[in-house]
């Protein structure tokens, strides 16, 4: 845990920053908005006191009340890792901008959110799914996709269609959406 | 007797048994009254005969090579891969490739729609057609070829080639893009190779001034150092990579490339139709190693002529009635014989394993005098015996690259073709002829 | 009287076969800008369709290539067919059970893909896992790297047309994995690693095994690889073929060896220690070439240097116990970690979310094959179509953790 990355972070991007920058076992945490997300990460790969070069992962979450973006950056020359969140993403129509004229490798990781959470990300020349078939209709990840057959939680529900959004009438009360209290 | 209640065996009986009868009995009332004629007419058309007989035993000759080729390179890959390989069917295996071979007459033969029905079809005939038409011109022995052709280099040459065009009408015909890739490329590589295949031999020609391949294998009679490897070493290069090429072969062996294009022109091939295909690839092998033995390696010579001419005259007739008797003793006597001092060397060998090795040296040595004995007095089943021996050992030359060997690009393969083997097939040619011009 | 009802035959007449105009699939229509270029055949170009049933394919891949002729124009990779949706699986299980659910992801290097998500529960618990646990822990992943490795070389050498090599390699892999299989109980799944720990001390029969491979290892490697590399055809086929350079590897998002390949010499043991690797001795090995020969001779390097970890393991062991004190049921603190491995691939990550229940609200798995499968496209355009396995042989995805 690098406590200079912390206040570099804080001084360099103090106006942008949603929450001062956490950290927490060996990992350093920022939250931006959605507007100052491309810019910020842009600094953050450019800037030499930064170099951030690696996007290590893409990520989208969805809190049950809004979809965040996960972004985990690693540098290959000081060895630091910073995770990039940013959170409100509107949860009925989530659009954001892409990363791929920065990181093109970003291509894929954005279609997968974009199938699993259906996130829009604005300027990804290829955003179609790329798990579930072409005519799939809902998002799995998404926390009100009900996962009709498991076991675990309602025995005796069988298996039904999985293509199906939203709570059915039948699901009891542990089945239904949850939500985050911490994240 | 209800038919339901017989036995295969019981059936298979009942079914041929009035079929053998009635035919044998027609063929016999046929040969009696038409007899005289039939001999006539065989008479009076000798070489048409002489040529049908040779063309059926050229046929079925190359099913039971093709077998062994396959039992071969089954077995030998597979102790190269530290795998056992086949072991269970026959004596170590050895019957595997008949299985096989049965199991590919049983498998449905199914013609996929929107293929081209009849090109479809006719294909494998063409290939197969291809490969054992050309074993009629091969030299197995002095007067033991099935056509000794005055032309028969040039023969198999035109007739080797036919068999491209049979892989590429598989390949246009099946429907499939993997299919076209694999005919195209088998006529790119065929047509590539078979320049510098070409040019390779005419040394040889213009050496021996004969396209006839007894012929080219008598002039190579004499001691070792008259066989053309190595009075034309540079010709038998390239010619051994022009036939692996020809064959398909690892590490040419692109037109059925599994990690590209699944099996190329046999993709959508199944049942005896891919039978056709796989032994014709296997025939060819044989084929283009018993050319090369018989253009390179002396043929059906051997490598040494003996120094002497032994005088064996046993007059087997003469001993009687010891003949069956020592027929049956003399293998048991040699294996003890040769087992008792192995069971003495050792008190960790067991009995069974000293009967064995006894048995087994007993074998090499008794085998070893038959073969000196057939070598010096009956010099055709010698020569067979030697032809075989150098085709084999390139066969098994073929199945060790296959065994080691990554594959080449399809572009790398085309360029060795044109930009080394050509020009120094060229340069083979012409430092022969200049050499043929200053010694005359 | 019901009308009985027969199997379908091609062969019966009543059913009208399409003629060839038909027989084609009518073409899919283009969903994204980049589809649509795809999907727009100039004169000369076709399609082919390789997998998701195809001997090359590295498990269940399918890549519609776009060729002219032998050449490759363009490529879409179509995954999916091994999707089994195991984030969504794992929220709905809870810490341990999410531990099997990511085993199966890559299963030629199981024991990576456990210690991902292992390491992100025990930052998320606070809890240090004791000595003796962390050594066995990076005495097994090195076994499971080597295991990997040795399978790759032996693809690599498959895919480009020779048979021997990965029957050889699989001679050092069997030996691992029945290692292995002697310390968990299972040859290719192990679920050894516990949050806090791993499932078992070793046992006489894997320390017995593992000394007797060690005395031969290095020699037996040595031969494996003398059959590939000295081989002109291999290295002619492999040299200068998908060259990668550093920049693009790096905005890629490219890990693990396929990145030390291009010459950086990234790799989260030593950059982003875990474990006791900091205490170890051991080199990254680089290239500079980036090509494909490069990316297969890193992997074979990182085998020797994977022996010398495990020669270090083996020395330093300390004595203790194998797993730390934590209670049955695992409820960490609401709050989020990511645990980073480096796996064969690349950096193998697991992205987690505790909102306080025995259940993970969120885990995301992060697979590097991933990552490496859309280099497959820009690095084979305008190769041949042998290039395109060759390529995709030496960047070594493996679909069950791409397809999650």
């Amino acid at each position: 845990m690098d406590r200079a990355l912390a206040s570099a972070l804080q001084e360099r991007f103090s106006p942008t920053l949603l929450t001062p920058v956490r950290q927490r076992f060996d990992e350093t945490e920022i939250r931006v908005s959605i507007a100052d997300a491309v810019p910020t990460l842009r600094a953050l790969h450019d800037e030499p006191n930064f170099a951030f070069e690696m996007l290590i992962d893409l990520c989208g979450v969805d809190t049950g009340e809004e979809m965040q973006i996960v972004y985990h950056l690693s540098s290959s020359t000081t060895g630091d890792w910073l995770r990039v969140i940013v959170p409100g993403v509107d949860r009925s129509a989530p659009r954001v901008n892409s990363l791929v004229s920065l990181w093109p490798g970003a291509e894929w990781m954005e279609r997968e959110a974009y199938d699993m959470f259906g996130i829009i990300f604005e300027g990804n020349r290829d955003l179609r799914r790329i798990y579930m078939p072409d005519d799939y209709l809902s998002h799995p990840l998404r926390k009100d996709f009900y996962l009709a057959d498991d076991a675990s939680r309602s025995p005796a529900a069988g298996v039904r269609n999985m293509e199906r959004a939203g709570t059915p009438a039948d699901a009891t009360r542990a089945t239904a959406l949850r939500k985050s209290s911490g994240a | 007797m209800a038919w339901s209640r017989l036995t295969p065996g019981g059936r298979a009986l009942a079914v041929l048994l009035p079929i053998l009868s009635i035919g044998g009995a027609a063929l016999t009332a046929l040969l009696i009254v038409a007899g005289p004629f039939i001999g006539a007419t065989i008479g009076a058309n000798l070489p048409i005969v002489r040529f049908l007989a040779a063309s059926v035993i050229t046929f079925l000759v190359t099913v039971p090579v093709a077998f062994l080729l396959i039992y071969m390179e089954m077995k030998i890959i597979a102790l190269m891969n530290l795998r056992i390989g086949p072991d269970r069917i026959g004596p170590a295996g050895a019957v595997m490739s008949v299985v096989h071979g049965l199991k590919v007459l049983m498998k449905e033969d199914f013609t996929p729609p929107s293929v081209d029905v009849p090109v479809f079809t006719l294909a494998p005939v063409v290939v197969y057609l291809a490969s054992f038409m050309t074993v009629m011109v091969i030299p197995f022995a002095p007067d033991l070829t099935s056509a000794g052709l005055e032309f028969g280099l040039l023969y198999f040459f035109a007739i080797g080639g036919l068999g491209v065009v049979g892989l590429m009408m598989a390949g246009w015909s099946s429907f499939n893009k993997y299919s076209l890739l694999g005919g195209i490329r088998a006529a790119a590589q065929a047509i590539s190779y078979e320049i510098p295949l070409t040019l390779s031999v005419v040394g040889i020609i213009i050496l021996t001034g004969t396209l006839s391949l007894p012929k080219i294998v008598e002039a190579q009679s004499g001691s070792l150092l008259d066989w053309f490897i190595f009075r034309q070493p540079l010709a038998a290069i390239i010619f051994f990579i022009a036939i692996t090429a020809e064959a398909n072969r690892t590490p040419f062996d692109n037109t059925e490339a599994d990690q590209e294009i699944v099996a190329g022109f046999a993709t959508e091939y199944s049942g005896m139709r891919f039978g056709f295909f796989f032994f014709a690839e296997y025939v060819n092998v044989f084929i283009v190693s018993a050319l090369f033995s018989a253009l390179f390696l002396g043929g059906s010579n051997a490598p040494i002529n003996l120094p002497f001419n032994p005088e064996i005259n046993v007059n087997l007739g003469s001993l009687g009635v010891i003949l069956p008797i020592l027929a049956g003793l003399a293998p048991v006597a040699g294996t003890l014989i040769f087992a008792a001092p192995i069971f003495m060397a050792s008190s960790k060998i067991k009995g069974w394993q000293a009967l064995l090795g006894g048995f087994l040296i007993f074998g090499a040595l008794s085998t070893a005098v038959i073969g000196f004995w057939a070598w010096a007095m009956l010099p055709p089943i010698a020569d067979l015996l030697f032809f075989l021996l150098k085709t084999f050992t390139l066969i098994f030359i073929f199945v060790w690259m296959r065994g080691t060997l990554p594959r080449a690009r399809i572009d790398q393969l085309m360029g060795f073709a044109w930009k080394w083997l050509l020009p120094a097939s060229l340069l083979n040619l012409f430092a022969t002829a200049a050499a043929v011009l200053l010694t005359s | 009287m019901t009308t009985q009802q027969t199997r379908p035959s091609l062969d019966d007449p009543r059913i009208a076969i399409p003629s060839t105009s038909e027989w084609y699939e009518p073409a899919p229509t283009a969903q994204t800008e980049r589809q649509a270029e795809f999907l727009n055949l100039r004169d000369g170009e076709m399609f082919i369709n390789m997998g998701p049933q195809h001997p090359s394919t590295h498990g269940v891949l399918r890549i519609v290539v776009k060729v002219n002729g032998e050449q490759v124009v363009d490529l879409d990779p179509v995954l999916g067919y091994l999707h089994r949706g195991v984030e969504k699986l794992c929220e709905n299980a809870d810490y341990h059970q999410a531990i099997c659910y990511t085993d199966p992801l890559e299963y030629v290097a199981s024991l990576f893909c456990e210690a991902a998500p292992v390491a992100a529960f025990e930052k998320l618990m606070d809890v240090e896992v004791p000595r003796r646990a962390q050594y066995i822990r990076v005495l097994t992943m090195e076994l499971n790297r080597i295991a990997s490795h040795t399978l790759f070389q032996g693809w690599m050498a498959l895919d480009l047309g020779g048979i021997t090599p990965i029957l050889w390699s699989f001679i050092e892999r069997d030996e691992i994995v029945d290692m292995l299989a002697a310390l968990t109980g299972q040859k290719l799944l192990y679920n050894y690693y516990r949050i806090g720990g791993v499932n078992g001390d070793l046992n006489h029969e894997f320390m017995s095994r593992l000394g007797n491979w060690m005395s031969r290892a290095a020699a037996q490697i040595d031969s494996n690889t003398g059959l590939i590399n000295e081989n002109e055809l291999f290295v002619r086929r492999t040299r200068g073929l998908g060259t990668l350079d550093q920049a693009t590897a790096l905005r890629m998002g490219v890990t693990g060896p396929n990145l030390r390949a291009t010459g950086v010499p990234f790799d989260l043991r030593r950059d982003h220690p875990y474990l006791v690797y900091p205490e170890l001795e051991f080199n990254v090995p680089t290239r500079d070439e980036g090509d494909s020969l490069a990316r297969y001779m890193v992997r074979i390097d990182e085998i020797r240097e994977s022996i010398r970890i495990i020669d270090q393991v083996l020395h330093e062991m300390p004595d203790g116990p194998v797993m730390a004190k934590l209670p049955r049921l695992i409820r960490p603190r609401p709050g989020r970690a990511f645990g980073a491995v480096e796996g064969p691939r690349g950096a193998y990550g697991v992205y987690a979310i505790s909102d306080g229940t025995d259940q993970p609200f969120r885990m995301r798995i992060h697979d590097p094959s991933f990552v490496h499968l859309q280099l497959v496209g820009p690095l084979t355009r305008g190769n041949l179509i042998a290039d395109t396995m060759a390529v995709m042989a030496s960047l070594d995805p493996v679909m069950g953790g791409v397809d999650k």
